[in-house]
């Protein structure tokens, strides 16, 4: 579904991305953990088209994301992606928040980009919640929206950067539970996160990054159990404690 | 004191106040949307839109607007063979000008939206337009509110000096009644006042829009 080849970035000087390889099949939740800095972030970007590479391929579902006759925006209706700080329009309500791409771009009607909506907010459990604004939601409900929001275009992807590290600790389940719905689902997932729990209970694969590098894999047992490098053992034990 | 003269010109005087109100208001909303498209390129990453937008935002910037009057009422007729007429070059002059610093508004405005809306908007395959229109720019503008009221005032204050191509605006006025019947305390106690009470409802209306703000 997604295959990412020799991937490298600079900004300016500063190579953020070094040679990443990584496959991603179909069905897959893949975990990314490493070190603040390290570029997963701007991964997850460069497999959208937000951020331009300068050397390598990415081919999502087929298509080549550098192409430059790749219609990004037709791409990126393909892959879903929820931010840690939320991103929800604040001037929306939380129903208009996940009607607004559907409409536009896939120029449903309001009243079936509304149904829809519904839908998916009954989905992440919080359906009395649609006419709402993001202000008057609790950290881990905004959170859940955001994930109807992607999830309202059908993208065949979800993207997730670090979804619960801006959350209260009794919220994180909450957002955790509709993740791991979603990949048990079927979704094709890839998620920067520290949720070894998460990791351990989903995740196919699990990829520690340090400095623009994937410098170990690992299915999670064996990336738990005797990871090769010192630096994700030294990570490891940090997060896990 | 003789205020009498008020009433007496009351309707030329009134005519004059029309022309200045219709002036500014023309004036705002050209300068507005002309300021948003500028605004919009000074923030483009495409240097073909970029350099030319700063190169406009700067241009203007640093002329008074009294040259940039002048300009467009002698140097358009030049160009296109023909008058404009004072109202007509007064509009163009003001327009040109006053989107220069909206622009300056409008791109604080948008600089004050986090990038990662824009991602949000952009994640969900929604273009660059449907972002700025749907996203970015709604929450800009309650943002620019404030300063965009306060260009408003400048804007009504700043018309008086099309006086200088002829144009009869309210303080024009004032001045050839002046010159009719000699009663320059009268009058111009007179345009200050009319000046400061529409003056006074904008400054007002923008404390009241801003309080709104924080209180939100
Ligand atoms: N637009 C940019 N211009 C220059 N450098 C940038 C830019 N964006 C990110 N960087 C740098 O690239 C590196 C990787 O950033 P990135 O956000 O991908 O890291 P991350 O692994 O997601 O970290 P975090 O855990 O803090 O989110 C960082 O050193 C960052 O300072
Ligand atoms: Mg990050």
């Amino acid at each position: 579904m997604i295959q990412i080849k020799n991937v490298s970035k600079w900004y300016g000087d500063f190579q953020v991305l070094r040679d990443v390889n990584e496959e991603v099949k179909q069905g897959q939740t893949v975990v990314v953990c490493g070190p603040s800095g390290s570029g997963k972030s701007t991964l997850l970007r460069c497999i959208n088209g937000l951020e331009p590479f300068q050397h390598g391929e990415i081919i999502v579902d087929g298509v080549s994301v550098s192409d430059p006759a790749t219609n990004l925006y037709r791409l990126r209706t393909e892959i879903g992606m929820v931010f840690q700080r939320f991103e929800l329009y604040p001037h929306m309500t939380a129903l208009q928040n996940i009607t607004l791409a559907p409409m536009k771009v896939r120029k449903k009607s309001r009243r079936e980009a509304a149904d829809h909506a519904m839908k998916l907010l009954e989905r992440v459990g919080i359906p009395e919640k649609a006419h709402e604004h993001p202000a008057n939601l609790s950290g881990g409900q905004q959170q859940r929206v955001a994930i109807a929001r992607s999830l309202a275009m059908e993208p065949k992807i979800m993207m997730f950067d670090e979804p619960t590290s801006a959350l209260d600790p009794e919220m994180i389940k909450e957002v955790l539970d509709v993740m791991v719905d979603l990949s048990t689902g079927g979704m094709t997932m890839i998620v920067v996160t520290h949720e070894m729990g998460f990791a351990r209970e989903v995740a196919e694969e699990i990829i520690f990054m340090d400095e623009g590098s994937i410098i170990e894999r690992g299915t999670d047992i064996s990336f738990f159990q005797n990871p090769k490098s010192p630096r994700t053992k030294d990570f490891l034990d940090k997060i896990l404690m | 004191m003789d205020l009498a003269v008020i009433p007496r010109n009351l309707h030329f005087l009134l005519g004059g106040l029309v022309l200045t109100l219709e002036l500014a208001a023309i004036s705002l909303l050209g300068g507005f949307l002309l300021g948003i498209l500028m605004g919009l390129g000074r923030l483009s990453s495409r240097k073909w839109i970029y350099y030319p937008a700063t190169l406009y935002i700067n241009f203007f910037r640093s002329l008074p607007l009294i040259l940039v009057i002048f300009w467009f009422y002698f140097m358009v007729p030049f160009i296109i063979g023909r008058p404009l007429g004072d109202f007509l070059s007064a509009i163009i002059a003001f327009i040109a000008f006053e989107a220069a610093y909206f622009a300056e508004i409008v791109r604080a405005g948008i600089q004050s939206i986090p990038q990662g809306q824009v991602m949000a908007g952009y994640s969900t395959g929604l273009g660059y337009y449907e972002t700025m229109r749907n996203i970015v720019l709604p929450q800009a503008l309650k943002n620019m509110v404030p300063p965009i009221v306060t260009q408003c005032v400048i804007i009504f204050q700043d018309t008086s000096l099309a006086y200088v191509i002829g144009l009869k605006e309210f303080l024009r006025r004032i001045y050839l009644v002046d010159s009719r019947e000699l009663r320059s305390v009268e009058l111009y106690l007179f345009a200050g006042f009319v000046y400061l009470v529409f003056c006074s409802i904008g400054t007002i209306t923008s404390r009241r829009l801003e309080k709104r703000q924080i209180g939100r």
